[in-house]
């Protein structure tokens, strides 16, 4: 925890950030089961602005956020709050940890797996708003939640796809993953070739001082 | 053994061999309400306290952890499912009807397997030497009649490098809150007292005994002079409350 924090004010946010995380835990299962095989894992999450430490440790029956844990932890981060943001909202969270600010100790591939776990939660609404509305109202709005959240997640991506053909096919303002990839390969080719031409030219200037010697 | 017959009850001057006998009063008077009060005179904030008191005890898995004064089992509950199946987790207090209540609701809540209830005095703990890997003691040293006994005590059941933790009423850091705090403990908290639980006096002697109690440097120095490594208090809201930690080498 950051000594600048009071620890009362810390830890009841994080008390409640736990009981939403895990009320959201409890109505996605798939999740839940999937954090089990996380269990006795634990996050450490060093947020450098604002100022701030988070443990997270998966556990049976959900997850426990932490302000302070002396133990050994598995993962460790740190950055801003905006690289962590980013890393949340990542498609690609590995390309994310290798091209971004944040500052990564310990087994990625946890990091990886929690990332892709809370970020593909399938929250299943209706039975809280069956238990509150009743089952007509609570399933009717539950179905237009989901077709809500269904249309924004399609839409979403329908525009980033599109958005992302435009920059590259039709404003050519960046060149596309495959052929930057490739663009990469061709210059570690290249790398490659001018280390041997370099070995084979020390070996040849070598063997010309010898012979200038001898001579 | 020390030579002064006398004690705190409150603001009272009591005779020594009394004070756990009324104490114990007090508490067979609050016990049936004593959540319900808890939350009520702490706004719920009782609950943020405990919950950094489980963080800075480090408990794990397999752990075996002693909550003393533990009451309705608040910190024994979160404590259990840590500690697992291979743990253990002791629930004392020398409160039969504190005890009753907290075994009661920690079986009803399923809390069962690992948890053990003894009735037992701090000061005089019956449990074999180096037990325990933390001791917790939560709103509980204040009432204890020789607080030095019971620091040593637990000194003596915790095994080598284990924690003691003592979440207790302290003194608030600033004036005007000292103030404000004063108003709140000796005029609303024995009226809510009386509303609530029908019981002015318990409350009265609650505000009382928290004035009385050690302050967070007095404190400090009694646990490094019953034999306690590395001792360090946090305060919360303000040194409303302190949470001390101390290690035994």
């Amino acid at each position: 925890m950051s000594s600048d924090i009071n620890p009362t004010l810390h830890t009841a946010g994080l008390a409640a950030a736990e009981a939403a995380l895990n009320r959201a835990l409890e109505l996605a299962p798939a999740g839940s089961r999937a954090l089990a095989k996380l269990e006795d894992s634990v996050f450490a999450l060093h947020c450098t602005a604002p100022e701030l430490d988070i443990f997270l440790q998966p556990a049976g029956d959900g997850i426990r956020l932490m302000g302070l844990y002396e133990g050994p932890v598995t993962t460790s981060i740190k950055g801003r709050a905006s690289d962590f943001a980013e890393l949340a909202a990542a498609s690609d969270p590995a390309a994310t940890l290798i091209n971004g600010h944040l500052e990564l100790h310990g087994d990625s591939a946890s990091l990886i797996e929690l990332q892709g776990i809370l970020s593909n939660l399938n929250v299943d609404w209706e039975a809280p708003l069956v238990d509150a509305l009743g089952d007509v109202a609570g399933h009717q709005l539950a179905e237009i939640l989901r077709r809500t959240f269904s249309w924004g997640k399609q839409a979403s991506a329908g525009l980033s796809r599109q958005l992302e053909e435009f920059i590259h096919e039709e404003a050519r303002l960046t060149p596309p993953k495959l052929e930057l990839e490739d663009f990469y390969q061709d210059v570690h080719e290249l790398e490659m070739r001018v280390e041997r031409l370099e070995s084979r030219t020390v070996r040849l200037r070598k063997r010309l001082q010898e012979q200038a010697s001898k001579v | 053994m020390s030579a002064k017959k006398t004690t705190h009850f409150g603001f009272k001057e009591v005779d020594k061999d009394a004070k756990a006998g009324m104490v114990a009063d007090v508490f067979h008077s609050v016990a049936s309400r004593y959540d319900l009060m808890n939350d009520l005179m702490s706004a719920g904030i009782h609950r943020v306290w405990k919950r950094f008191t489980i963080e800075l005890s480090g408990v794990r898995k397999g752990n075996s952890v002693l909550d003393i004064a533990g009451g309705t089992g608040d910190l024994a509950a979160k404590f259990s499912r840590i500690v697992g199946p291979e743990g253990r987790v002791v629930l004392a207090d020398i409160n039969q009807s504190m005890l009753e209540v907290g075994r009661d609701k920690l079986l009803d809540t399923g809390h069962q397997g690992n948890i053990e209830f003894v009735q037992a005095d701090a000061q005089f703990l019956p449990f074999p030497d180096d037990s325990f890997d933390c001791i917790t003691i939560a709103f509980g040293l204040r009432n204890v009649t020789e607080k030095e006994t019971a620091l040593r005590s637990m000194l003596r059941v915790l095994k080598p490098g284990g924690r003691l933790l003592v979440l207790e009423f302290s003194k608030p850091q600033s004036e005007l809150l000292s103030k404000a705090y004063d108003t709140y403990s000796f005029r609303i908290l024995p009226l809510m007292g009386k509303l609530v639980a029908n019981d002015a006096e318990s409350y009265q002697y609650l505000a009382e005994s928290i004035r009385v109690h050690p302050d967070q440097d007095t404190l400090k120095e009694m646990m490094q002079d019953a034999g306690f490594n590395r001792v360090e208090f946090h305060n919360m809201t303000g040194g409303i409350v302190a949470l001390h930690r101390g290690i035994k080498a």
